[in-house]
């Protein structure tokens, strides 16, 4: 019985949060005006989340998880050169994150702050977002598109990072997700390149 | 004779006034500065108030905003400046060679650096994609990008000087590449030689890749 309200609590937060995020921006909404959206007290917030930025990252996570849902039936389906089915992966990120840009900046900024947010699902280390590049180049050793002896992890740390890193674009100078997706496009011929075994 | 002497002390006291009163007003800066970068690496931007800071350098928050306009002018100055002894140390390491060897030391030099204050340039990092800095103050940033050094480099020495974009390209992705390891070393803990390992082998990728495409 305790777990299930605790449960609710949770949901009502999170979706409290949710659109706060939204509409305030995340620097903006604080975790007392979360807590009176969702009709629960400041102690409760607390009790299922260690702080905003955890709060953050559940957002964040549930998000993804509804895009992931969709994205993992579609990517074994994927078509083309090992290069053009990451992009396409990361293509889909894009669209998909630009149509909430500010919580993703927020997000961004969080997962540099990884003192707090140590054990959290911090960007980058989503492991369905990892699993599913991994699986990619792995078919893609497979085809002889990537030298077999690459480490996978540091060529999936590579590529997620140069794909978030690409937002800086989006936060200083208003890019959007099309010009975003061009310049990704062009890195990953550059990395697969590298990766290609040498003939 | 007396008299002169002292009209002599006097005259000399008066024209180092201004000095004195200028290094007593860098000196506050410094104390300033060095209570806010603990604070900063400790708890971030948002976490480091003016009021800590100050308490932290031992005066009060007026004196702290005598010699800056606000947080994120203080935190600036900070960035700025750590960026600048980033830079001057890649710079430095990378003098007399070329081409990867000058990429490669560049890179080493950077992470023997930031390793060393990793907190610190978490909150440099952090801080960049939020609004709370003002915009003026992330051009100030962005603008001289460590990017640009690689830059000079893959542009000089790997012949890509025709295609500007390329160029462009490839040294934004090699200082990305470094970026994505930095935050992996404090996530999973690495060593500087690790860091060092994943850095090389990240940057051959990028510029073999170069070199086919």
């Amino acid at each position: 019985m305790r777990d299930t309200r605790k449960a609710a609590t949770r949901l009502r937060v999170l979706q409290a949060a949710r659109q706060l995020f939204e509409e305030a921006g995340y620097e903006a909404a604080t975790i007392r005006e979360i807590a009176r959206r969702a009709g629960v007290s400041v102690g409760s917030v607390f009790t299922g989340f260690e702080s905003k930025s955890h709060v953050l990252l559940e957002v964040i996570r549930e998000r993804l998880d509804e895009l992931y849902a969709d994205l993992e039936r579609v990517a074994p389906h994927l078509r083309g050169s090992t290069a053009d089915r990451c992009r396409s992966l990361f293509a889909v990120h894009y669209a998909f994150e630009f149509r909430r840009l500010r919580l993703f900046l927020a997000h961004l900024s969080v997962a540099f702050e990884w003192r707090e947010t140590r054990d959290a699902p911090v960007m980058g280390s989503n492991p369905r977002l990892r699993g599913m590049i991994r699986d990619c180049l792995a078919e893609g050793i497979a085809h002889g598109d990537v030298r077999s002896e690459v480490d996978l992890e540091l060529v999936v740390d590579l590529l997620v990072g140069t794909y978030a890193w690409n937002y800086r674009l989006a936060a200083a100078d208003g890019a959007d997700s099309e010009r975003l997706t061009a310049l990704f496009d062009r890195q990953v011929g550059v990395i697969f390149q590298g990766l290609s075994p040498t003939r | 004779m007396n008299h002169l002497v002292h009209g002599g002390l006097a005259a000399i006291e008066l024209a180092e006034r201004p000095n004195q009163r200028a290094l007593a007003k860098q000196r506050t800066r410094e104390k300033i500065v060095t209570a806010a970068k603990l604070l900063f690496a400790e708890r971030g931007y948002e976490g480091a108030t003016i009021r800590d800071i100050a308490r932290a350098a031992g005066m009060s928050t007026g004196a702290v905003f005598a010699s800056f306009t606000d947080k994120a002018d203080l935190f600036t100055d900070i960035a700025e400046t750590e960026q600048a002894q980033l830079y001057a140390a890649m710079r430095l390491a990378a003098e007399g060679l070329d081409g990867r060897v000058a990429i490669l030391a560049m890179l080493d030099a950077a992470a023997e650096r930031q390793l060393e204050s990793l907190a610190l340039f978490q909150a440099i990092m952090s801080a960049l994609w939020t609004p709370v800095l003002a915009e003026k103050a992330r051009r100030r940033l962005e603008r001289r990008s460590a990017a640009s050094l690689v830059l000079a480099v893959v542009k000089s020495d790997l012949g890509l000087e025709t295609d500007g974009r390329c160029a462009f390209l490839i040294a934004d992705m090699i200082w990305d590449g470094y970026v994505a390891t930095l935050r992996r070393a404090a996530l999973d803990g690495l060593t500087l030689d690790q860091v060092k390992t994943r850095i090389h082998d990240q940057t051959k990728t990028i510029l073999a890749g170069m070199r086919r495409g």
